[in-house]
């Protein structure tokens, strides 16, 4: 296998990173993750927490090299996740699950696999469009797909942020799973948190990734997202992964896993919040700037 | 050294468009004024004045920081800064709302709306041992729409006391000072150390900050409900992980207050921050749950069934 990969997650405006993100590979078969931990303060975090690793781990289980069955894998670590949270619920007394997105993708034998549910998502880019993307489980949505509501107006409807499917909660989660999708040479997967779709839109994403390197393209896109979501901005994650052929020419950046060991695996896992508690010094313009912030926040209520 | 305390702005003092009328209270982190602004509406005006780094002495107006200070001074700034911005973001009749925030004398100003009442304290102070059961749970019922709005904006309080709940004259409850949420975000400081009243502040706001969430302020409500009831605070909570001395008010109170009101407040007060109430409106429902059944008027099942069919009417 042979392709490039960038993650990168950022807190936002919150209080606490509640994203997880991770990506991992075998000889023979990649995984991504990207969950996003929802409402709660410490409890979101933990389900994304939990489903992350729990889907990570079960990757290094089971891909020896590869896997025996890509789809059924993600069937079964999904609903793991599921019960896992439920079980740390009972271990910890908590009076109610704590829930999270979830969006996975497995690629292998040039073929990718992918399942999720929530609204965090996957986007497959081809030849500098849109090839497709996974529909988010939100109320939204469902509206937008009966017609009822335009992208528009969903872009800015208040109740965007609610789904009906999740890693989780009291019910059991609705995961969605995709066709199998063979790969071409420069195919681009992108998996993403609502933080980075949500401001930035389908075309924004699609042009900040066209013919660019992840590397340059992926914090450009989140810089871009955060500044667009200003004061409110959201966590934001993501992970790119851009497919090449075995054949293809290798650019630097590129990882071939050809030359593993069978039972090697690489792991990337953003599971740790970072906090931005450090002494930083205010200055004058800040200060300014500051205040007023707070004078249009003030104001933005008098005007209704 | 121990911290001197600052000189308040005398009164008469024309602060921007605002003149100060009097001194209402002074914090370890602020002083708050009483004042009126152009059109004699009266205002709170709460200014940011920590007294271990910024010293103003009697008849000065510019507080001082020393050299050595600024960064700490600037630090507590962005801290203030952040109570503003958290008060900004919500509208809510239980909640405390700020009108203006502005620069001036070297340091900033928050100017709130100024309510007319009296503190859950002095109320306590006033009523001890005579507060009827009735007005805990409407009044506690009210204030926890407004502690929802604030968890529904992912802040956390984390100042919750009598102190800090303001009966207005009609009776309804308003939340106060969000000075201490501030300190959800860093708590590494070694100037500004996190801040809590002992008696109040959950187990985990002492060492396991990690742990903090809404569950941590249904800790401080309970506290406060626990003073409603026996007239002083509970326990500090630092001690009874280390020894627990708080007696349940089931065990306790039974002959004056009812038993689901009494094990709702030992619920809430649970050292274990998972075992509490985790959200408001778990701890809110069961609060009004009990009054419903005592006090709604029995309404007679014709006028029931009436009211029924014209909502099922009005559907169709």
């Amino acid at each position: 296998m042979r392709f490039t990969i960038y993650q990168e997650s950022r807190i936002g405006q919150r209080q606490s990173n509640q994203d997880r993100i991770a990506y991992c590979y075998s000889r023979d078969s990649l995984l991504m993750v990207v969950a996003d931990g929802m409402g709660g303060h410490l409890h979101g975090e933990l389900a994304a927490h939990i489903a992350a690793q729990y889907i990570t781990h079960a990757f290094q289980r089971e891909a020896q090299p590869a896997l025996h069955d890509p789809a059924l894998f993600l069937s079964r670590a999904l609903t793991g996740a599921h019960h896992a949270i439920l079980d740390d619920t009972l271990d910890r007394h908590l009076q109610e699950a704590p829930r999270t997105t979830i969006v996975a993708c497995v690629v292998q034998d040039g073929t990718a696999y992918w399942a999720h549910a929530g609204d965090s998502r996957l986007y497959l880019l081809r030849r500098g469009r849109i090839h497709t993307r996974t529909r988010d489980h939100s109320r939204v949505q469902m509206l937008m797909d009966q017609g009822l509501l335009s992208a528009h107006d969903a872009a800015n409807h208040p109740g965007r942020n609610r789904i009906y499917s999740c890693l989780g909660g009291t019910h059991s989660p609705q995961i969605e799973y995709s066709p199998r999708m063979d790969l071409l040479d420069g195919d681009t997967f992108v998996l993403c948190s609502d933080g980075v779709w949500g401001p930035l839109g389908d075309e924004a994403l699609l042009v900040g990734l066209v013919d660019t390197p992840l590397n340059v393209a992926v914090p450009r896109l989140m810089s871009q997202a955060e500044a667009r979501a200003g004061e409110t901005a959201d966590n934001l994650s993501m992970v790119a992964m851009t497919w090449h052929d075995d054949l293809s020419t290798a650019g630097p950046d590129v990882i071939s896993t050809q030359t593993m060991a069978l039972n090697h695996f690489t792991t990337e896992i953003d599971l740790s919040s970072r906090s931005i508690g450090q002494l930083v010094d205010l200055d004058e313009d800040e200060i300014e700037r500051a205040i007023r912030e707070i004078n249009a926040a003030i104001h933005k209520f008098d005007k209704r | 050294m121990p911290p001197q305390a600052n000189c308040a702005l005398p009164a008469g003092f024309q602060l921007d468009q605002y003149r100060i009328d009097r001194q209402l209270s002074l914090g370890g982190f602020s002083i708050v004024y009483l004042a009126h602004d152009e059109a004699g509406t009266p205002v709170a005006i709460k200014e940011y004045l920590p007294n271990s780094l910024a010293l103003r002495k009697d008849g000065e107006i510019m507080p001082q920081v020393t050299e050595e200070h600024q960064a700490a001074f600037r630090y507590g700034m962005k801290c203030f800064f952040e109570e503003g911005r958290s008060l900004a973001k919500l509208m809510h009749p239980n909640v405390v709302r700020v009108l203006n925030f502005f620069r001036a004398n070297g340091t900033v100003y928050m100017v709130m709306q100024f309510e007319r009442g009296r503190t859950l304290h002095d109320f306590i102070q006033k009523h001890r041992g005579d507060i009827r059961e009735a007005f805990i749970r409407t009044a506690f019922a009210r204030l926890l729409n407004g502690l929802r709005e604030v968890h529904a904006h992912k802040l956390l309080h984390l100042d919750i006391k009598p102190s800090n709940i303001y009966l207005r004259t009609d009776g309804t409850p308003v939340l106060l000072d969000f000075g201490a949420s501030r300190q959800t975000l860093m708590n590494d400081q070694p100037i500004l150390k996190p801040m809590y009243t002992p008696g109040f502040a959950s187990p985990e706001q002492y060492d396991r900050r990690d742990q903090l969430g809404p569950w941590s302020d249904i800790y401080s409500v309970g506290a406060s409900l626990y003073t409603c009831i026996i007239g002083s605070a509970p326990p500090r909570a630092d001690e009874r992980v280390k020894q627990d001395t708080l007696q349940p008010l089931a065990k306790t109170q039974s002959d004056r207050f009812s038993p689901q009101l009494l094990e709702l407040i030992d619920w809430c007060l649970k050292l274990d921050p998972f075992a509490r109430p985790q959200s408001v409106y778990t701890l809110q429902k069961a609060l009004v749950h009990k009054s419903e059944v005592e006090t709604a008027p029995h309404t007679p099942w014709f006028t029931d069934l009436g009211s029924r069919l014209k909502a099922f009417i009005g559907r169709g």
